[in-house]
């Protein structure tokens, strides 16, 4: 039983001598370095998401369907909801072209036939 | 993170392919992914692994938004898919056509309008807008 709490102690000590030491070099390194810290803080991989309104999405999802006859889009709080029928080959360019526009969402309710 | 795991061979390949300005990021249980490149066919690539993930993109969990178009000043195919591409007074499907490009013709990119609409010029001469997606980077 002793050892083990001598054990334990050991590793506090340990520990609480890392973290003072870390937090030491840490706030060297921060000296003069703001700019530099808040950079590497933030990734490029969280850039806010780019959302369109319900107008732009209007706008851009006509002249995106526009080639596409049998297909109805609907644009509702920034989902695309798609209805009709589309052949399996022109369906990525479709899809293409509507994740283009910065939707929320794409809801994708097609009829495919081959 | 359960949809980036889901993605990851997607995430990946575009890496591999030296994509630009990649973003992933998720949000509200759909994922959007971002970036650049200069050659079509790795955009076609990307979308094939997508559609192997998520057949036919039913499950509504992805934004990929691959630019793959030609940049303002560069030479573009016309890739319809065997029509000829209008091109228009203005960025829209309800402004007037000026012009037609052939199916495969060459056309010189001018500028970018926006995403989806690029001022082009035909090797007539005829100047307008043209939807983006019809247009490969030579």
């Amino acid at each position: 039983m002793k050892k083990t709490h001598l054990l334990s102690f050991v590793s506090a000590a340990a520990l609480i001598a890392a973290i003072q030491f870390t937090s030491c070099k840490s706030k060297q390194s921060n000296e003069g370095a703001d700019t530099a810290t808040v950079k590497m803080d933030t990734p490029a991989t969280t850039a806010p998401v780019t959302m369109a309104t319900d107008d732009q999405l209007a706008t851009g999802v006509k002249d995106a369907t526009k080639d596409f006859p049998g297909v109805t889009a609907t644009v509702d709080k920034g989902e695309i909801t798609l209805t009709g029928n589309i052949t399996r080959d022109k369906l990525p360019m479709l899809m293409m072209a509507l994740n283009s526009l910065h939707p929320k969402k794409i809801n994708n309710n097609l009829t495919i036939n081959k | 993170m359960a949809l980036q795991e889901k993605y990851a061979e997607l995430i990946q390949a575009a890496k591999n392919a030296g994509v630009t300005d990649l973003q992933v990021r998720e949000q509200d249980n759909v994922l959007y992914i971002d970036g650049k490149t200069g050659d079509g066919a790795v955009k076609d690539s990307l979308w094939d692994v997508y559609n192997k993930i998520d057949p036919d993109f039913r499950a509504g969990d992805l934004i990929l938004n691959i630019d793959a178009s030609a940049a303002a000043g560069s030479q573009a195919r016309v890739t319809t898919e065997s029509s000829n591409l209008n091109i228009r007074k203005g960025p829209g499907t309800d402004q007037p056509i000026v012009g037609k490009a052939a199916h495969n013709s060459t056309v010189t990119v001018v500028s970018r309008a926006n995403e989806q609409w690029s001022l082009v010029r035909t090797d007539k001469g005829e100047e307008g807008y043209a939807y983006t997606q019809y247009l490969t980077q030579l």
